[in-house]
């Protein structure tokens, strides 16, 4: 069946991977909604605007007769205006269920993420769909993302329109702005040679190749019979590795192996994170240690994603070593050129 | 013992266990009637040709321990024929293929082995096998019979097989079909023998590739850590396609200035190991009968146990690399459940996650595969962590100290005792003197 494919935030780093798997595809009928515009291909329509504004977002699925919708837009986590991420991630999304609603869209999939049922403490182990949200998200940009999700999830069946909501942990890739260059950074003030935990706990991470192929699957599939629509599903790479190793694997691909390595009980680590921090609160400066940076390198954090593989048909494409390849390689290149 | 427990002076546990086992052990080997002679022979059998499965057979349950018994018996003769390499091509290759037909032949036996062969003496008196073999459910002769064919006619292939014989195995595909002839037919037919006693349900004899997958890991294991043992007797199992990436020879890696390259080798015949785990775990969480469990399960702790030991250890080279005793037993005990052989997987698992490094190779690839190991522990037994061992694990660091404090107390009351005698005897002597 040919859909009129609508990507919001389809210039962004996951919606970008969805448009180019759409367009080698063979997809004739391409839109992106974004709020810059950073690609220019002849095959498909581009529409600039906010998603806070109803008008904006409407007169896109209006115009261009949109059938089906892949929502991957949201403002970066680390982020600082609170407001914004109510904004696009509640507001936006509303806007975009009731265009879809009145303009008789039927299908919708939204990037949620898997921090949703992360309270920011708790360990997640193979945690699976059947986990609830935490009473208290650990931040303004999980606690939106889930209440976006949230209302993703209840529309669905509104006026015909099936939705589903996928939850990627650890999204990496070429040109990210978010993963590759924090390992980087640490590699490059020398701190490889530090380890906190003893490195026993499993991490789920997702190259973003896979995390767009997922939203494929999921825009093919959903439908009533198969059980998709009105779910949640986590994506991942479905390969939890140790939280120290993937970090030894990408500096390892710019030949960086710590000579040693020093390791820190996590306890350690906490009181070390807990002066920092406080010290921080005095000099005003933005804190480089936090507790939240122990926890994130000593607790486990993996998923069990065996509901998207049986629903969705959903098994990565590339694995993780070769995801942490291509991921590094842009990296490398720009500076063999330098 | 003795030197068991001087190995496992720094894993007091170990010593704990290993004076259990030696004093508790709770279940008597079992006794056969005196005048069933053919079957007293065959256990003996059974003890003298296997160092490490006469014991856990003995502990099977009557339905089903005479005939695995038999049916190890009858595998072995079968590899003392293929082993033999006196016997000419033309003479062993139908003694092979005809191996299934010959066990129904009463009073058959077969002296024509090398004066080496260490276990020529079976085949010698293999009447005895016969008459028993003959004696057991037709049911389960059907499954002996079955698995003998299809081994004996494999091993028949290998031994007429010119690239084999000169070169070893080939690739990676090979090596899993070498295996599955060598071992996982052997797992396949335990099934068979589980299922038709009646301890295991039906659909366990169906299960054939997770019954084929747990003799690949152990057989795998053992090739990798026998590397050196069989090199020597120039049998070659380590598969081509693996060890052409590092050396021209499987022998190089003994020379000096390979040690890199033996050791990244090893870690690629190991993750080729470890990838089978988690399917070893699955087939064993379906197992419910207790003594088939500690069957099946002791040797597949005792592999992943050393699959730990081995990896990045260069002395697989130059020595034969063995668990301790004292580990080796303390392992036999735990295995009683899934939870505790679960337990045994992930500790070792972490085990070469710590010996794990950047550097090598395969080092990503170690990585997932231990994570396997983890998820499935997760998925399957979700209530792993709040399982609590039955026997308590001591803890080594607190015996090791009490142990030391108490033997320090002992030496200095022994020092002070003597010193009063070496006092008064010195002061005899000085007298002399005098």
């Amino acid at each position: 069946m040919v859909e009129n494919y609508l990507i919001i935030g389809g210039d962004g780093f996951v919606g970008r991977w969805v448009v180019e798997m759409l367009i080698k595809r063979g997809e004739t009928s391409i839109t992106v909604f974004d709020i810059v515009q950073r690609y220019f291909d002849k095959e498909i329509k581009h529409y600039q605007g906010d998603l806070s504004n109803y008008d904006d977002i409407s007169d896109c699925i209006e115009k261009e007769n949109i059938t089906a919708i892949i929502h991957t837009a949201s403002p970066p986590h680390d982020g600082k205006s609170e407001g914004l991420f109510w904004e696009v991630n509640v507001e936006g999304t509303k806007n975009v269920i009731e265009a879809c609603v009145k303009f008789g869209v039927k299908k919708l999939v939204y990037t949620s993420s898997s921090s949703v049922v992360y309270d920011g403490y708790s360990e997640l182990i193979n945690t699976d769909e059947t986990a609830p949200y935490p009473e208290k998200h650990m931040n303004v940009y999980n606690e939106t993302k889930a209440a976006g999700e949230k209302l993703v999830l209840e529309a669905n069946g509104r006026n015909g329109l099936l939705t589903c909501a996928l939850r990627p942990c650890g999204i990496f890739g070429p040109n990210d702005r978010q993963a590759i260059p924090g390992f980087i950074k640490v590699m490059e003030q020398g701190q490889t040679k530090f380890q906190i935990g003893n490195n026993e706990n499993f991490v789920d991470w997702t190259y973003v190749e896979n995390c767009a192929y997922a939203h494929i699957l999921a825009v093919d599939k959903l439908s009533v019979e198969n059980q998709t629509a009105g779910e949640a599903y986590f994506i991942t790479n479905g390969t939890p590795v140790p939280f120290w190793d993937l970090c030894r694997l990408i500096w390892a691909q710019f030949n960086h192996y710590p000579p040693y390595i020093l390791k820190f009980p996590s306890s350690f680590g906490f009181v070390i994170a807990s002066l920092a921090e406080l010290a921080s609160y005095i000099t005003g400066k933005e804190p480089g240690f936090t507790r939240f940076r122990v926890r994130f390198a000593t607790t486990n954090r993996y998923f069990n994603i065996n509901k998207a593989r049986n629903r969705l048909g959903y098994e990565p494409l590339v694995d993780l070593e070769e995801g942490v390849k291509r991921a590094c390689q842009p990296v490398l290149n720009s500076l063999n050129n330098n | 013992m003795a030197t068991s427990l001087f190995q496992s002076i720094f894993h007091p546990s170990e010593i704990v266990a290993l004076i259990q086992y030696k004093f508790l052990k709770s279940s008597p080997i079992h006794v056969i009637p005196p005048e069933q002679k053919a079957k007293i022979r065959c256990y003996e059998f059974l003890n003298k040709t296997s160092r490490s499965f006469a014991a856990v057979i003995q502990e099977l349950d009557d339905e089903i321990r005479d005939a695995v018994c038999i049916f190890y018996l009858v595998l072995r003769g079968l590899d003392t024929i293929e082993d033999d390499m006196s016997i000419p091509i033309e003479k062993k290759e139908p003694l092979l293929r005809d191996f299934h037909k010959t066990i129904y032949k009463k009073g058959w036996t077969f002296d024509e082995n090398g004066p080496d062969e260490k276990d020529r003496q079976l085949l010698v008196e293999f009447d005895v096998v016969i008459e028993e073999f003959l004696g057991l459910r037709k049911k389960f002769q059907n499954v002996i019979a079955d698995i003998a064919d299809k081994m004996g006619n494999g091993m028949a292939d290998y031994a007429k097989d010119a690239a084999y014989n000169k070169y070893g195995v080939m690739t990676n595909k090979d090596f899993d079909l070498y295996c599955h002839y060598v071992a996982g037919l052997v797992g396949i037919g335990l099934s068979s023998l589980f299922s038709t006693s009646g301890l295991e349900k039906p659909e366990l004899a169906k299960e054939t590739e997770l019954s084929n997958l747990m003799g690949l890991f152990l057989q795998k294991t053992n090739i990798i850590r026998d590397y050196l043992e069989d090199l020597l007797v120039n049998r070659r199992f380590w598969p081509k396609e693996i060890w052409t990436k590092y050396v021209d020879d499987l022998a190089d890696f003994r020379k000096p200035g390979y040690e890199k390259k033996a050791v990244d080798c090893l870690s690629t015949m190991i993750l080729n190991a470890l990838q089978h785990a988690p399917e070893c775990l699955t087939y064993m969480n379906k197992i419910q009968n207790k003594s088939i469990f500690s069957f099946c399960a002791i040797p597949q702790v005792m592999a992943i146990a050393t699959l730990a030991l081995l990896f990045k250890n260069y002395n697989v080279y130059h020595s034969v690399v063995k668990i301790r005793k004292g580990e080796t037993v303390k392992l036999i005990l735990k295995c009683t459940n899934i939870y505790e052989v679960a337990n045994i997987f992930r500790y070792y698992s972490k085990v070469i996650i710590q010996k794990n490094d950047s550097k090598d190779p395969n080092f990503m690839k170690i990585s997932v595969a231990c994570g396997k190991i983890e998820q499935w522990c997760q998925t399957n037994l979700p209530d792993i962590d709040s399982y609590s061992s039955s026997q308590q694990d001591n803890n080594d660091i607190v015996i090791f100290l009490i142990g030391f404090i108490l033997s320090a107390f002992a030496a200095y009351l022994l020092y002070y005792v003597n010193q009063e005698h070496l006092d008064y005897k010195g002061r005899e002597t000085l007298d002399v003197f005098d």
